[in-house]
């Protein structure tokens, strides 16, 4: 029993993160149809910038913190400009490949300039354990995460769904032309969804990095599965997104503390291949309105 | 040069085989002279275009991305590594094993990958691709888990073991067939077929195409090359571990196709010889090598996005323009065929029984029956909302009727199974035309002509279109009296085009009945003249013609048989004289029949110049479209802006809204410049445009819609604001809540009129706000403008309803080919025989 609630606290935890960066491919389709592929790598760059922030220079954490979270928005503002931008505008769909260009890109440059040993982040009163949930001891940053997603989750559930701008930012999507004579910037729209998106990346890198180790190449396989989150939860529902990262990383725990690690990740993603074939918009989704 | 010996070029000119000759060759000669290393080299360059060829069939022909095939791949290496080392199996029995245990794969994947699109098959391939790739670490008793399977041993050729160089030679032959039978492939029936199903879902089916079938084939295709590749890599390397199949080879493979040129029968090679060369020539700069690819790919997408092959392809084609050449006699011989499938002796026709269909609480469609004879035209009218689409829907299976019945000439017909239907020989025409954008005229005429057969294996790699399939298409064409260039892709023709191109395509599959859904919506006065013609040229040929038209002229015209339907029920059916008398039809749609709006005074002159467009010119490129247009619109004035379909009206008020951009000269709102500003800046000054076609948003709510049309109002003014505007058009009324994407063509257009009005604006313009609605229901709109104006609104008006809107406007601009020919008082216009040449000409 002890077992199987450590595997849940541990799968709420890091299925909240898949939530979170599953957000940032949520909210950039939900204005434009595109998606920054490479997200992960926007994760990566997020939990180096505050390693190499806060540990190697030193800096005061709020400072660190900030300096991270700049730099992934930047980040994100720059892979719309030449990574989805140009192609979106003609209507292609190479921007997939090349979002995964600059994924590439990004990976190797902090590859050269970080090294490739992992570090890891130093213990401190966030990674304490200071709680007790269900008999078990947690951090203050265990709970911290899932308070993190859903509080995300909620704003943008409330935004979209009550707002007027947040209506506007969905219209868009519908009808890029019909949005413009509305007096929406679509531009300016889209551009801020992509520094939403690194945003939400960099704080699930920050949040992630003292649990694991820093590194290039951290963000990959986080990043993959975090899309299947997305597609899961029915890519424009932002509920769905979230709980469908808390289902998947419940899954991925509970399979490990059951049948070991070897299999976890054949069965995770064996269950994608199914859930989708019975599910063809997500879990959560809902089908477009199709007219003839 | 004979028709056929032009089929077989075209599909596959001889360059093309000289060039894949050349360059097996070349490879070969580069091999031979090569070092070991080198050699390997110029066999993975091979075996990863052999992959690429495979892709290129599904993403390139079918359109559908996989971002697993890294896992057909690697069936395709273990197979072979596992049969060779552990069961001494011989090579050249395992590499199609290798292939079809891959392809078996790659059946069962397309089960759940093709119900899901987009980024939900992206996942599903990128999922399957794992599961591989940890499958194969983790079944260490047959894999050999993460140590992999080693001594793959290499094949034996005339009594010698095969090294790097005779295993790419290998590679080179098998890419040289390979290529050779994707040219025949692409130009043969299930080429177009799969480039069909890329272009339009829907359409497809409604030729008779099986969407699922062929998808699942180009699936099999590919997985099947995919795993040949892997074999051929196993006994490459000597060796199979799961680290030479990371989620990244799979992007590498995409790579090759893309950057190559999808769809171009060259591409994966030259985006193998891309994707691998390259890493090899850079390996000098040791590990910034991926990085330097990154940069590469990036540069490649952005400057040559078809592709590197596609973009020398587009500048070796030469214009084509042939037209088709009429043959009346073959095309009546063609359309009078009989056809299997009919009751012995019977052409009944169709005969619809008590079809029921309901949409979310909703009957949309309400114990519906008719009967449509062959060699008659049947006319389907009623206002909108009525469940005219809906039972069109119904009779082609694009949706599934809850009860009721249809038959055909005797046989019931299955529901809800589009391309069963078609190949019944039911054909349809859509709302808003339907084309394979990317296939050329000529093209989407031939694959129709299948009607869904496409022939076996031998068929799918034999020659190209057949002459007299060609010769047939052309007259089909000429018949629906499309004069331009065959060989024109679908996207670019002109809004005329695309329908005659329609119904030749919808003819093509040799129907007994044909549905077309307002086919004359958006056309002139001439070209439905026109068009009246064809329909009854074709009812006469034997065809039972069924249309939905709102253009009462030529419903009555060329009717022989009414069906009047109101609120998803039939209101009454019989000719024309009947349903004209009735009652209850004028009352629901007819209306008055000659708009009964009372004009109010001409109102006291006012001089201010709300809008002011001084010697503009616009274009689409190097097209010119417009051309020193002058006009201008005073305060309280209703200004309408006619002309024929093509003159500039659309494009004339884009440029003025914002949404077209460049343009020359000078646009002036109150006085302020706003020819520069983009479309979301002008709005805030107080302009706005109804755009053209229903523009709504699908999946707001029709209250959420009129709000984003008031967004420049605080919350309360704008919730006031639609009240006011749904007591303004009431129909909107009980719709309040649905999402606008599930309205009838003319609720949306009133709900898009609505939502342009809410934010008080200073001059509205409006583009074809009759287009697609009823007569009664434009009446109700008319007077709704009518009352604006009388409110003192200003209103810019574009209508193809020329009498209508002068009926209405206090003055007005004629335009012709882009230029202001005619301008005056309404009445003046109205009188002015260059009205009448500019629409009938």
């Amino acid at each position: 029993m002890d077992l199987f609630v450590a595997a849940l606290v541990t799968g709420v935890g890091l299925g909240s993160m898949y939530g979170l960066l599953a957000l940032g491919f949520y909210v950039t389709y939900a204005v434009s149809s595109t998606v920054n592929f490479a997200q992960g790598s926007t994760m990566m760059l997020g939990a180096v910038m505050g390693f190499t922030f806060g540990v190697t220079l030193g800096l005061p954490w709020i400072v660190a913190i900030l300096l991270a979270l700049v730099a992934c928005v930047v980040w994100g503002v720059v892979v719309e400009a030449i990574g989805v931008r140009p192609f979106a505008r003609r209507g292609s769909d190479l921007w997939l490949m090349a979002t995964v260009a600059l994924g590439l890109i990004l990976e190797n440059v902090v590859l050269f300039t970080f090294g490739k040993d992992p570090r890891g982040m130093p213990q401190s009163a966030l990674t304490a354990e200071a709680f007790s949930v269900g008999g078990l001891r947690v951090s203050l940053l265990q709970v911290t995460i899932p308070v993190v997603g859903l509080a995300i989750a909620f704003a943008l559930h409330v935004l979209t769904r009550h707002t007027r701008s947040g209506k506007s930012m969905l219209a868009i999507v519908q009808n890029p032309d019909a949005a413009r004579l509305m007096g929406i910037d679509v531009r300016a729209a889209i551009v801020g969804a992509y520094a939403v998106s690194g945003l939400f990346a960099g704080i699930a890198g920050l949040l992630i990095a003292p649990l694991f180790t820093v590194s290039s190449s951290m963000g990959t396989l986080f990043g993959i599965k975090a899309f299947a989150v997305a597609i899961l939860g029915g890519i424009g529902n932002p509920w769905g997104v979230v709980l469908a990262g808390l289902i998947y990383g419940s899954a991925e725990s509970l399979i490990t503390a059951t049948f070991g690690s070897t299999y976890t990740q054949i069965l995770t993603f064996g269950l994608v291949i199914v859930a989708l074939a019975l599910r063809p918009d997500g879990l959560f989704g809902r089908a477009g309105v199709k007219k003839v | 040069m004979s028709e056929r010996t032009y089929a077989a070029r075209a599909s596959s000119p001889p360059a093309l085989y000289a060039a894949i000759a050349a360059l097996t060759l070349g490879g070969g000669v580069a091999s031979y002279f090569a070092n070991g290393y080198q050699q390997y080299v110029i066999a993975m360059v091979a075996i990863t275009a052999i992959v690429g060829v495979g892709l290129n069939v599904l993403l390139g022909l079918a359109g559908q991305l996989s971002l697993g095939h890294v896992g057909f791949y690697a069936i395709g290496a273990y197979a072979c590594a596992i049969l060779t080392t552990r069961y001494g199996w011989s090579f050249w029995i395992v590499l199609p094993l290798a292939g079809i245990a891959a392809a078996i794969a790659g059946a069962l994947l397309a089960a759940p990958a093709l119900r899901v699109r987009g980024p939900y098959l992206a996942m599903v391939t990128i999922a399957f691709g794992f599961v591989i790739e940890q499958s194969a670490a983790e079944m260490k008793s047959l894999t050999g888990g993460w140590n992999g399977i080693m001594n793959v041993p290499r094949p034996t050729f005339a009594g010698l073991a095969m090294d790097e160089f005779g295993i790419g030679v290998l590679a080179l032959v098998l890419l040289a067939a390979l290529l050779v039978l994707f040219a025949r492939l692409r130009g043969g029936t299930w080429g177009l077929a799969m480039r069909a199903t890329r272009d339009a879902e829907v359409a497809s089916q409604s030729i008779g195409l099986a969407l699922v079938t062929i998808r699942t084939v180009a699936f099999v295709i590919s997985a099947f090359l995919a795993g040949i590749a892997g074999a051929l890599f196993a006994i490459l390397g000597n060796f199979v571990s799961p680290e030479s199949f990371p989620f990244f080879q799979s992007i590498t493979f995409l790579l090759v196709v893309l950057v190559g040129g999808a769809g171009t029968v060259l591409g994966p090679v030259a985006g193998a010889i891309v994707v691998v060369l390259l890493p090899e020539v850079l390996s000098f700069l040791a590990e910034y090598r991926l990085l330097f690819f990154g940069v590469l790919l990036l540069i490649v997408l952005w400057l040559v996005p078809e592709g590197i092959v596609g973009a020398i392809g587009r500048r070796l084609r030469a214009a084509d323009a042939r037209t088709p050449q009429s043959d009346e006699n073959r095309v009546a011989a063609f359309l009078a065929t009989d056809t299997s499938g009919s009751a012995p002796g019977s052409r009944d026709g169709l005969v619809v029984d008590g079809l029921a269909i309901a949409f979310g609480g909703t009957q949309a469609v309400n114990d519906v029956s008719l009967v449509a004879k062959p060699g008659e035209v049947t006319s389907i009218i009623g206002p909108n909302g009525a469940g005219k689409t809906t039972l069109l829907n119904l009779i082609g299976g694009f949706y599934r009727a809850d009860r009721g019945s249809v038959v055909l000439d005797g046989v019931v017909l299955p529901k809800g199974t589009t391309y069963r239907i078609a190949r019944a020989g039911i054909a349809r025409t859509f709302q808003t035309t339907q084309l394979f954008a990317r296939m050329t005229v000529l093209e989407n005429v031939l694959i129709a002509l299948r009607r869904g057969g496409l022939g076996g294996v031998r068929e799918a790699v034999g020659q190209g279109a057949d002459a007299d399939a060609t010769a047939l298409g052309c007259a089909l064409l000429a018949f629906a009296g499309y004069r331009g260039s065959i060989h024109r892709p679908a996207g670019e023709l002109p809004h005329v085009d695309r329908r005659l191109v329609e119904i030749a395509r919808a003819l093509a599959t040799r129907p007994r009945v044909l549905l077309l859904d307002e086919p004359a919506a958006g056309l002139g006065e001439g070209d439905t003249k026109r068009l009246g013609a064809l329909l009854q040229r074709i009812a006469k040929r034997g065809v039972a013609v069924v249309i939905i038209e709102h253009d009462m002229n030529l419903v009555m015209g060329i009717s022989d048989h009414i069906v009047a339907l109101d609120a998803g029920r039939r209101l009454v059916a019989g000719t024309p004289a009947d349903v004209r008398a009735n009652d209850d039809v004028r009352a629901a749609y007819l209306g008055e029949g000659e708009l009964a709006i009372a004009r109010s005074a001409a109102r006291s002159e006012s001089s201010e110049i709300v809008l002011a467009v001084d010697g503009v010119d616009a274009g689409y490129g190097p097209l010119p479209v417009l051309s020193q247009i002058r006009l201008d619109v005073k305060r309280g004035e209703l200004v309408a802006l006619l002309g024929a379909n093509g003159a500039g009206k659309s494009t004339l008020m884009r440029a003025i809204a914002g949404l077209h951009r460049p343009v020359r000269g000078r646009v002036l709102l109150l006085g302020r410049e706003i020819a520069l500003l983009p479309a979301h800046r002008i709005v805030r000054d107080g302009l706005t445009l109804v755009p053209e076609g229903r523009q709504v948003f699908s999946e707001l709510s029709v209250v959420d819609n009129i709000l984003m049309g008031a967004l420049a109002l605080d919350r309360r003014a704008a919730e006031s604001e639609v009240e006011r505007l749904i007591a303004r058009f009431p129909i909107l009324d009980p719709l309040r809540d649905r999402r606008a994407g599930l309205l009838s063509g003319g609720e949306q257009q009133m709900l898009a009129i609505a939502r342009g009005l809410a934010a008080r604006p200073k001059i509205v313009l409006l583009d074809e706000p009759s287009l697609g609605l009823a007569p009664a229901i434009v009446e109700s709109l008319y007077r709704v403008l009518e009352q604006l104006r009388s409110e003192g609104t200003t209103i810019l008006l574009v209508d193809q309803m020329a009498r209508l809107a002068l009926s209405i406007a206090d003055r007005a601009y004629v335009i012709q080919s882009g230029r202001v020919v005619q301008q005056g008082s309404a009445e003046d216009v109205r009188n002015d025989a260059a009205l009448e040449k500019a629409y009938l000409g």
